[in-house]
């Protein structure tokens, strides 16, 4: 109890800085895949400094309470994870975050700032139904939820529900909106200038969310090393992997539409994830 | 004393209901609502004393009842046959008839022993859980009723009152439903269950106006069918049984095995088909819906603490006799389809009153399929939801009720900003909502507990899990975009105003409020004071994969779910966001990002546009009609759970 408590903490503590410097590395790799020098690693430690400098200036109250409550919620799941509590609660308290980063965007009038939250609401009836059934998948086949008992298992999850992986990647590349899923709010400078569901959050705000953010990669990352845990080398091996092929998704695809994205990427998903418990349910 | 707390609960409501009818004062009406409420409160709480322990058998009460049950029985049916016959309405007429005749088949042919050595009430733990959902939600619901009433005739300029005849139904509906819950011999269950079906057939039609007569209608035909197959499952059962009392029957049953021999099974779908119509189940929706004609406490009154919540109870109860069947399986793929095709229907919805309608459906279809799955774990969090969704979703439809009264409207879109409007009353609905969809709250620890135990589901696992999953994501949907959009407002500041709201309905309102935020903190409590014995008095033995109560929250082997730490951590984090926020003065007000010339003009934002005159911003949200429009899928939906029903009843008579 008091070990796990530790770790929780601990983990809370390294997130933000693991998830600024993954993002720093993000940029950098993909300036180098388009060409570019790109920023320097710790360029995203500097933006939000910058932010949070910033004087505060808001549309609204709802903003700033709702930028706070997001923070609260991402981070409030990262100890859990860490804490390796039960995987449903912490898709629960996941949500809290993602809900009042909509709630703030829907607060204010602005065009871009309701279609950016209308569009997120659609990203999160995407990848939410994936990754519960994703997690149901892993109960059914280790007999808990509880992230202590998976990494305890002999075996890598991997080996028995490839295709559950596969689905926990979609819908980690939506939920970090990843091209081609950067519908609600575009990562990048390029693509567009008017950040979607993030538009009205400024400053300080803007910095809250951004670690969230952050914390949020740290978590699903956490989430993808639940497929390898029985040998450290061969967990970071897959996250590497994993976080690659995401960029290297981002970069070669173009942003597509929710209609695609609810009638292809969460269809075939839902039969991705489906088929795989099928076979896990038969071999109970 | 038992008998005096049954008294309290079934009768006393009646009288009073008899009384209020009676009486015109508007003064001694009042009277007579906030003492039966009191009453009913008081000896709903008294009764848990009863539980866990001895059930109550047997009392004298029950003996006086049985002549006078079976009389009204009959009267009851007779009158619901003269109401088809006035309204001209064919299949009323049919049901109601083909009702009758089983009944008088039943009483005077097959003389069943209705108090023969087998008690008549049972006060156990879940029939406890649902005299305290209908005795404390439901008066608090009548409470609102007497100012929401006022207001309500105000509005419609009548020249007669009609509030007599109002509050005597719901003051009965509400004793009746006790009836109900405590009743253990079937006869009187149906007897019960018919008295709300005219109860809820009369308060939908209380508007007089055409819709509302021809939704009555709808709700009273759709409800008589579901009584056709109570009296079916009656007529079976006291044949192949020879007794009609549950206690009896599950005794039968147990002895045989572990669940129903394959003939038994018959009554039981028949059961559970009269729990489907009453719940609302898909393709049997429409009636609840047409139900949002009258008056807004009906509303509340049908959909969170009584009528639908009798359709769920029943099944539960039963769940233990049909587990491990192919009965079960279905009960839970229509139970979850309902779910799934309900949420989606609620997404495509800007009138927040059907949005109301089908989430309470769709969460009933949740319980339903907690039943189907049919574990400890499972069944635990059917009553779970039960009580919790019974609290939040009262409290919703009281809010959507004050802020109709005040806005004129009851679409979403005219709630933009309601925030400046009603403040209190606004977020008093936001915070509603937030119970109905995030931890930590009661109904957020039921779903949990529902996820959970869908892992030991026994058969068509993965399509169960599938459509939980989808009908979650849907249920988040609709829910956050109402809540994000009432909050809209232009000030930098974060002050609650002021608001003028009547005492009954704003005491009512608050009252629920810190209902749903006490009750979801100690709902490990609940579950183990009430909830936990239920489900092992229903099994009739403990259970490894059951919850209980351990690490600060409610566990089994397959998780944890600590309460406690993290009710306090975010009620923790939440006060702290809202203290700086309150503090935290911005330093300019600023408008929102336009792209071009941003401006406000009588407190509207907008952009300076073309010519330079102002254009106010508009915006709207997706209902996304392509998939979720009513006119596009309820015809799909209601082919698919007809198919359904079609497997659940063919199956069986195989």
């Amino acid at each position: 109890m008091i070990v796990k408590l530790f770790f929780g903490i601990v983990g809370l503590a390294v997130a933000p800085f693991l998830g600024g410097l993954i993002a720093g590395l993000d940029r950098k790799i993909t300036a180098r895949m388009q060409s570019r020098f790109g920023p320097p690693v710790l360029q995203p430690f500097y933006d939000v400094f910058k932010l949070l400098g910033k004087t505060p200036s808001a549309v609204n109250a709802w903003l700033v309470l709702c930028s706070y409550l997001a923070l609260m919620g991402s981070a409030l799941a990262v100890f859990l994870f860490f804490y390796q509590a039960d995987l449903l609660l912490i898709f629960f308290v996941m949500t809290i975050s993602a809900v009042f980063q909509v709630m703030g965007a829907l607060s204010v009038n602005s065009p871009f700032s309701q279609v950016g939250a209308q569009r997120e609401l659609l990203q999160m009836l995407a990848y939410e139904p994936l990754i519960i059934i994703v997690f149901i998948g892993i109960a059914l086949k280790t007999g808990s939820f509880s992230i202590e008992v998976i990494y305890a298992q002999q075996a890598p999850l991997l080996y028995s529900m490839p295709l559950l992986f596969l689905t926990l990647g979609v819908a980690l590349t939506i939920k970090l909106r990843k091209s081609p899923f950067d519908i609600s709010a575009s990562h990048h400078g390029h693509q567009e200038i008017v950040r979607g569901v993030l538009t009205e959050y400024t400053g300080p705000q803007l910095a809250m969310l951004e670690v969230a953010h952050w914390l949020d990669v740290v978590l699903i990352l956490g989430l993808c090393s639940l497929f390898w845990a029985t040998s450290l080398l061969g967990m970071i091996v897959l996250l590497l992997v994993t976080y690659f092929l995401e960029i290297l998704v981002d970069n070669i695809s173009a942003r597509l539409t929710w209609q695609w994205m609810l009638e292809r990427a969460l269809a075939s998903g839902i039969i991705l994830s489906v088929v795989n418990l099928l076979w896990l349910y038969a071999l109970k | 004393m038992l008998q005096v707390l049954l008294f309290l609960s079934i009768i006393a409501p009646v009288i009073a209901g008899g009384i209020a009818f009676l009486d015109k004062g508007n003064g001694t009406r009042k009277k007579v609502v906030g003492v039966t409420a009191a009453l009913l409160g008081v000896s709903a709480l008294l009764l848990t004393l009863y539980v866990p322990g001895a059930l109550a058998y047997e009392s004298g009460l029950a003996s006086a009842m049985s002549v006078p049950v079976l009389v009204l029985d009959l009267a009851l049916l007779c009158l619901i046959l003269y109401i088809g016959w006035s309204r001209r309405h064919g299949l009323i007429m049919a049901l109601a008839a083909v009702q009758l005749a089983g009944m008088v088949v039943l009483e005077f042919f097959m003389h069943p022993q209705t108090l023969d050595g087998s008690p008549a009430f049972v006060v156990d733990s879940l029939a406890v859980t649902l005299v305290l959902v209908v005795s404390l939600v439901g008066s608090v619901i009548a409470w609102y009723a007497i100012g929401y009433m006022k207001e309500h005739e105000e509005h419609l300029r009548l020249l007669e009152t009609k509030q007599p005849r109002f509050f005597a139904i719901i003051l009965v509906f509400l004793g009746v439903m006790n009836g109900l819950a405590l009743a253990d011999d079937l006869t009187w269950i149906y007897f019960f269950w018919e008295v709300t079906t005219l109860c809820s057939f009369l308060l939908i039609g209380h508007d007089g106006t055409d819709e509302a007569k021809a939704n009555a209608d709808r709700a009273l035909w759709m409800n008589m069918a579901g009584g056709v197959a109570f009296v079916v499952a009656l007529l079976y059962l006291q044949q192949a049984s020879g007794t009609l009392s549950l206690t009896a029957l599950t005794g039968q049953i147990r002895h045989g095995g572990s669940a129903a021999p394959g003939l038994l099974l018959i009554p039981l779908v028949a059961l559970c088909f009269a729990g489907f119509t009453k719940a609302a189940q898909a393709p049997f929706q429409s009636w609840l819906c047409g139900a949002m004609v009258a008056p807004t406490p009906v509303s509340a009154l049908l959909h969170s603490s009584t009528m639908v919540k009798a359709g769920v109870y029943l099944v539960l109860r039963l769940a233990p006799l049909y587990a491990g069947t192919y009965v079960s399986t279905l009960v839970a793929v229509c139970g979850a389809f309902t779910f799934i095709a309900m949420a989606g229907l609620a997404v495509g919805q800007s009138n927040g009153k059907k949005i109301l309608a089908y989430s309470t459906i769709s969460n009933l279809g949740l319980i339903i399929a907690c039943a189907g799955i049919n574990t400890a774990a499972s069944i635990a969090a059917g009553i779970m939801l039960l009580i919790f969704h019974a609290v939040s979703k009262g409290l919703l439809f009281l809010c959507v009720g004050a802020i109709e009264q005040k806005i004129g409207s009851r679409d979403i879109e005219d709630m933009r900003g309601l925030f400046k409007v009603m403040p209190k009353t606004a977020l008093l609905t936001i915070f509603g909502i937030i119970t109905m969809m995030l931890p930590p709250f009661g109904m957020l620890l039921a779903k949990w507990m529902a996820l959970e135990s869908a892992v030991e589901a026994s058969g068509a696992m993965p399509v169960i899990v599938a459509m939980l999953a989808l009908g979650s994501g849907l249920t988040v949907l609709f829910w956050a975009r109402w809540a994000g959009i009432m909050m809209g407002s232009a000030d930098p500041k974060l002050v609650v105003g002021f608001e003028q709201q009547e005492a009954t309905i704003g005491r009512s309102i608050r009252s629920l409020a810190l209902a749903a935020a006490v009750l979801s903190f100690f709902a490990p409590m609940v579950y183990v004071w009430l909830v936990g014995p239920a489900v092992e008095a229903m099994l009739n033995a403990a259970s490894p994969l059951l919850f209980t109560s351990e690490s600060f929250g409610l566990g089994n082997s397959y998780g944890v779910f600590a309460v406690y730490p993290l009710y306090i951590l975010i009620a923790g984090g939440f006060w702290y966001a809202w203290q700086e926020t309150r503090r935290r003065g911005m330093a300019g007000e600023t408008l929102p990002y336009m792209s071009g010339i941003q401006a406000a003009q009588d407190g509207k934002v907008g952009f300076i546009g073309p010519m330079k005159g102002f254009v106010e911003a508009r915006s709207g949200n997706y209902y996304i009609g392509v998939f979720f429009g009513e006119d596009r899928i309820t015809r799909t939906v209601n082919t698919v759970a007809i198919a359904l029903l079609a497997m659940l009843l063919g199956g069986v008579l195989q």
